[in-house]
């Protein structure tokens, strides 16, 4: 593994194009200022690539917002998913432990696991929220990418990181032609990477990282979480948009169907049982809820993290809260005492 | 057991007979499609079709894989619609789900069971396991409270278990009537009058959560380990997976890592008695 091929942005979306009869072929492409993934259809003109971020998070393409995970599918679309950021694929690492567990292995996402290749893309600019490094997370893929993607004056370079991206590099090379890299365009593609890096730390350098989160969370007083949560509405923005929130409510149907809808620990009766009882019936504490699962409950149980810094959850935020001011905030009155 | 390929699937079970426990609370006798075996404590969900669905503890014993029973209080939108169900009706039914009772600790012991209200329902199917294994027990006492003598469950089920050997049983109403000669008072004060040897015993908790609570705490204050005290908690769980998160308690996932604790494993976690 671990191949590096070059190919022409042109010769590419002819592949692309070729493809597309055997896979639904995602791109990102910029909508309204804003990146997120479309069908390839034919025409390469609005592909953007090197950008973050889309604005669908990955895990919607395995869990999708409303699923049947009743009814057996007899369609198995295979997709190929261009473009993923790190922070977005870094976030199926605790998917896959959720939902691809020994015990209760769902098979409605291994199935849509299965079926997907994910190219994942290095990051060229930065959002004002991306916190990625902060919390250990490159801003090029490290892991769960099968080939990652790098667009450089007008040509790609395709890197291989397992055997599903090794058959689709070696399918591209039999249609259109590819070349091994020059070496001052990997040289450029790492220079892009140490400056995207740099980027982040510069604009994330006050932020706590992401133990030392979980520490000022555990350890804080009710009145933070009292203060920032009166602007939060109870949406579930954060949680629906979020890469790594997994929670979802089961929706029965007639003849014993049911459908998995994405939810949110901020909707009030989360957690309420038939007897009455509801230990997220506050909104403050189900506010904090959100960041003891994240910072505290998870990296307890889990290897993975649980926030990848891709700052989605402030982007969406309606009542204008921002997790990392509110941590910096937090800080600084550790400090201060 | 269910479709082994679709954990969401359920599997039918034909309601055979509606068992009148008390006002509020009702037994269901099902007969799933299939063989359906679990443990004591491990809990299934169940089905009503089209409307939704809430998890139980089997009441029956797990040694009987034709037949399970789940006891039902009225509390809610499903368990209202289960408490309309008649003899005949079809439900579906998912799991088991869950760490039930780790008996083969208990065996050697004595086992004291303290339990309150609907809380009756997962003990009764671990006295029935306890009764069929009962040369392996030194003894078991039963200390079970409700708020009336009509909220008392089970009767003609106690009644029964007096009769067995090494078995005791000891029940309190919160307020009593002239029917009753039993004691009153909450379940706890049913704990002054036991005769228990603490270092060679297990306690047992289950009922709504200030009993759960309270219980705990007395049981602690009688000098029982908190490794020793083992809590059948109550929380939504919803998809019996470890997944969907509603039953979180802190990084426990109910469902998947109890429902039965040792108070050792939860006391930190967060809001254990909402």
């Amino acid at each position: 593994m671990d191949e590096i091929v070059q190919v022409s942005i042109t010769d590419w979306h002819l592949f692309l194009e070729i493809i597309s009869v055997d896979f639904d072929v995602y791109v990102p492409e910029k909508i309204n200022q804003h990146i997120d993934y479309k069908i390839y259809n034919s025409n390469g003109q609005f592909i953007k690539y090197n950008r973050a971020l889309p604005v669908t998070p990955l895990k919607f393409f395995f869990l999708p917002v409303k699923e049947n995970v009743v009814i057996n599918s007899l369609i198995h679309n295979k997709k190929l998913i261009i473009g993923v950021p790190a922070c977005d694929l870094k976030g199926l690492e605790l998917l896959d432990e959720i939902y691809q567990d020994e015990k209760f292995p769902d098979p409605k996402y291994k199935e849509n696991r299965l079926n997907t290749i994910l190219i994942g893309t290095d990051c060229h600019e930065t959002r004002e929220n991306c916190h990625c490094t902060t919390y250990g997370v490159e801003p090029y893929p490290v892991i769960n990418a099968d080939a990652i993607l790098v667009h450089l004056d007008g040509n790609l370079l395709i890197t291989v990181k397992t055997p599903k991206g090794e058959e689709l590099i070696r399918q591209c090379g039999l249609k259109v032609p590819v070349g091994k890299p020059l070496p001052e365009m990997l040289e450029l593609a790492e220079a892009r990477r140490s400056a995207t890096r740099a980027m982040l730390k510069q604009q994330n350098q006050y932020l706590p990282d992401y133990a030392s989160t979980g520490d000022l969370i555990r350890d804080s007083g009710h009145e933070i979480w009292e203060k920032h949560a009166q602007t939060c509405v109870s949406c579930g923005a954060c949680a629906t948009i979020c890469p790594t929130c997994t929670c979802f409510l089961l929706i029965d149907r007639p003849d014993f169907d049911k459908v998995r809808q994405l939810d949110a620990c901020q909707y009030p009766g989360f957690e309420k049982i038939a007897a009455g009882g509801d230990p997220l019936n506050k909104k403050p504490v189900r506010f904090k809820n959100r960041y003891m699962c994240k910072y505290v409950w998870k990296p307890e149980r889990f290897s993975a993290t649980a926030c990848t810094g891709c700052g989605r959850c402030i982007d969406s935020c309606i009542g204008n809260i921002n997790k990392n001011k509110i941590f910096i905030e937090m800080m600084q009155s550790l400090k201060n005492s | 057991m269910q479709d082994a390929m679709n954990l969401y699937r359920p599997l039918k079970a034909t309601v055979e007979r509606v068992i009148i426990e008390s006002p509020l609370i009702k037994s269901l006798v099902l007969i799933p499609e299939h063989e359906f075996s679990f443990k004591t404590g491990e809990f299934i969900e169940v089905t009503i079709n089209g409307f939704g669905e809430a998890p139980f503890t089997p009441s029956s014993s797990p040694l009987e894989k034709k037949r399970l029973e789940v006891t039902v209080m009225k509390a809610g939108y499903i368990t209202d619609k289960i408490h309309m169900l008649e003899r005949g009706d079809v439900v579906g039914i998912r799991g088991p789900f869950g760490r039930g009772y780790p008996l083969e600790l208990f065996y050697g012991k004595e086992v004291l069971i303290l339990g309150g209200g609907c809380g009756f329902a997962p003990i009764r199917s671990l006295l029935l396991n306890l009764i069929a294994e009962k040369e392996r027990f030194k003894k078991v006492i039963l200390c079970y409270g409700a708020k009336t003598p009509e909220d008392c469950i089970y009767k003609p089920f106690v009644e029964e278990l007096r009769k067995v050997d090494k078995f005791e049983v000891y029940r309190s109403v919160d307020k009593a009537d002239e029917t009753w000669n039993e004691k009153e008072g909450v379940v706890t004060v049913l704990l002054d009058d036991i005769r228990i040897h603490i270092p060679d015993s297990v306690a047992i908790v289950c009922g709504p959560p200030v009993m759960m609570k309270y219980g705990t705490y007395k049981l602690l204050e009688m000098g029982y380990p908190e490794t020793e005290i083992y809590l059948s908690m109550e929380k939504n769980m919803s998809c019996g997976l470890g997944k969907c998160g509603h039953c979180m308690m802190g990084k426990y996932y109910v469902c998947k890592d109890g429902p039965v604790f040792t108070y050792d494993e939860i006391k930190d976690q967060p809001d254990i008695w909402e």
